[in-house]
C-alpha cells in the first residue's frame, strides 16, 4: 500500500484512457479490461488528469458533498485511487 | 436478449517469422493469399464498434508481416475500438513502431520464449531473442502501455525465477505469464512441453511472491495449465458469449481452435455482418447456453462458471465435442488426462539443452528448421 498524499497528482496510467461513447455512465479502457464507472467513482477519475493533487481532488468533493464527514471522503478516496493505481489504472 | 460480445480477436495473418514448438495456431493454415484485405478488415472493424465492442486484439501469426497493419489500427481506433497489437516484434523497428503509436495503438504486448538466447532462439526456431531484447527497450520509451507475454512449458520453467527478473529489468506495466495451452502445435509437441508437476509446485510458488514483490509497479497475470486442475477453464468466457475471432480468410470462430470441431458450419465476413454472424451463424449457437450440456455438465452447480470447459479440447481428447472437457475432475473421460500426465511425470522426457538449429542449411528462411526434440511451426503456403 501506498495511499496518496496531499502533493500526489494522480493521472491515467499508460494506455488507460475513456471510451469515446457518451452518456451517464463512462468506460475506462486499459489492457485486457474495461471498468464502467458512474456518479462519485466517475468523477474523482475524471478529476485524476495529472495536474490537480490529492487535497485539491479531496477539496472538489467535499465542496459537492459539504453535509459530509471530510475526514472521511479524504479516507474513501484515498482508498479508492490506491485501489485503482493497484490495478494499473490510475499512476502518482 | 443476447448481449454483445466485449472483444474481437483479428488473426490477420497466420504468416509469421518464428516457428514457435508451442504455436496454438491451427495445423492447417489459412494461405497468404487468402487473406482478408485492408478494406475487408477496416469494414468489421467498424461493424464491431458499431455493436459495442470494446477491445480489438490484433494477432496472427505476426501482424507486422501486414505491411497494411498502420492503417488497420489507424481505422481500428478511429472506430472507437481500444486496440492491442499481440507480437513477436520481428519487423518492427522505432520508427515503424511511433507510426503505429500516432495511428492510434493503444498497448502492445511482445512475446519472450526464455531468459537465455540460446534457448530462447531454440524454442522460436529463429534468431529473435536479441532484437525482442532491443525492441523492449524503444517501446519503454513510448507512450503506449507495454505487456510482456512469456509462455512456459517443462523446457524453460526451471529458469521461472530468471525470467521474470528479466522481464522486471525491462519495465512493462505488466508481466502475463501463461502456462501452454495444448491446441494445434503444442498439441504435436505435447510430450515435450508439458510440465512436472513438481514444476508446475514451484512455479505458483515464484508467481505468487513476484506478484507481491511487483505490486503497483507491473501487473503480473497468469495462465494455469488446466491439465492439473480440478476443473476446467471459461474457455473464451463461454462458447458466443463475450469473443469473437475472425481468422485470417475471413472465416468467424467462436475460439481459435474451433476450426478441428468437424461438422462446424463457420460463415465468413465476405458474406455476412458481424452482427448477424453472432446472433445467426451455426458456429456461435452450437454451445451456446446449456441445452447441448452432456452430464455431469447439464446439473452440475459449476456449468454457469466453466460452461463445461473447452469445446475444442473436448473434440481433441475424446472425438467428442459436446463432451464434459476431459481435465475436470468430474469428467467421465478425466482417466485420459491422468494416464497422460502419469506418464509425463513417470516417463520424465528430458529437458533437452538447446540445440543449435542454425548451423544447419536452410534454402528457405521462411521454412522452419528441422529439430528431433519437437516439431516447429511451419508457415502457409
Amino acid at each position: 500500500m501506498s495511499l496518496p498524499t496531499d502533493s500526489t497528482q494522480p493521472r491515467l496510467a499508460s494506455g488507460c484512457r475513456w471510451s469515446n461513447s457518451n452518456g451517464e455512465d463512462k468506460t475506462l479502457l486499459f489492457p485486457e479490461g474495461a471498468l464502467r464507472l458512474q456518479g462519485t467513482g466517475k468523477k474523482i477519475v475524471e478529476l485524476c488528469d495529472g495536474q490537480r493533487t490529492f487535497s485539491e481532488i479531496v477539496n472538489a468533493l467535499q465542496a459537492d458533498y459539504n453535509a459530509s464527514d471530510p475526514a472521511q471522503i479524504r479516507q474513501d478516496v484515498a482508498a479508492f485511487l490506491e485501489q485503482l493505481r493497484q490495478k494499473r489504472i490510475l499512476d502518482y | 436478449m443476447l448481449p454483445n460480445p466485449l472483444a474481437l480477436i483479428a488473426e490477420v495473418t497466420h504468416r509469421c517469422p518464428l516457428h514457435c514448438v508451442y504455436c496454438s495456431n491451427p495445423l492447417e493454415m489459412a494461405a497468404a493469399r487468402s487473406e482478408l484485405g485492408t478494406e475487408d478488415w477496416i469494414r468489421v472493424f467498424n461493424q464491431a464498434a458499431e455493436m459495442k465492442l470494446l477491445h480489438l486484439h490484433l494477432t496472427g501469426g505476426e501482424p507486422l508481416a501486414r505491411a497494411d497493419l498502420k492503417e488497420l489500427i489507424a481505422a481500428a481506433h478511429t472506430a472507437g475500438l481500444y486496440t492491442n497489437l499481440i507480437t513477436s516484434g520481428i519487423g518492427l523497428a522505432e520508427p515503424r513502431l511511433a507510426a503505429l503509436i500516432e495511428a492510434g495503438l493503444d498497448h502492445i504486448q511482445l512475446s519472450f520464449q526464455d531468459s537465455r538466447e540460446d534457448s530462447g532462439n531454440w524454442i522460436a526456431g529463429t534468431r529473435a531473442h536479441a532484437h525482442k531484447l532491443e525492441l523492449a527497450h524503444i517501446i519503454r520509451k513510448q507512450k503506449v502501455a507495454f505487456t510482456i507475454n512469456l509462455v512456459v512449458h517443462r523446457q524453460n520453467l526451471d529458469r521461472l525465477e530468471e525470467m521474470i527478473a528479466l522481464i522486471e529489468t525491462l519495465q512493462p506495466d505488466r508481466m502475463e505469464i501463461a502456462h501452454t495451452q495444448y491446441y494445434g502445435w503444442a498439441l504435436e509437441n505435447r510430450a515435450a512441453l508439458m510440465p512436472t508437476r513438481e514444476q508446475l509446485e514451484n512455479s505458483v510458488k515464484v508467481i505468487d511472491a513476484a506478484r507481491k514483490r511487483l505490486e503497483g509497479r507491473i501487473r503480473l497475470d497468469s495462465v494455469t495449465p488446466d491439465y492439473y486442475a480440478r476443473y476446467p477453464k471459461a474457455c473464451m468466457g463461454g462458447w458466443g458469449r463475450r469473443l469473437l475471432l475472425i481468422d485470417p480468410a475471413g472465416k468467424a470462430l467462436p475460439c481459435h481452435a474451433a476450426g478441428v470441431i468437424p461438422d462446424l458450419r463457420f460463415d465468413n465476413v465476405r458474406e455476412h455482418s458481424l452482427q448477424w454472424i453472432w446472433e445467426e451463424s451455426p458456429a456461435f449457437q452450437q454451445f451456446r447456453g446449456e441445452s447441448w450440456m452432456q452430464p455431469p455438465c447439464r446439473s452440475c452447480d459449476r456449468r454457469t462458471e466453466d460452461f463445461g470447459g473447452c469445446r475444442c479440447q473436448a473434440f481433441l481428447l475424446t472425438g467428442d465435442a459436446a463432451a464434459t472437457d476431459p481435465v475436470c475432475s468430474l469428467a467421465p473421460t478425466h482417466h485420459f488426462i491422468e494416464a497422460t500426465l502419469l506418464q509425463m511425470n513417470t516417463e520424465r522426457l528430458p529437458i533437452s539443452n538447446p540445440v543449435n538449429i542454425f548451423s544447419q542449411q536452410r534454402n528457405n528462411e521462411n521454412a522452419p528448421p528441422s529439430a528431433g526434440a519437437w516439431l516447429y511451426r511451419k508457415n502457409p503456403s
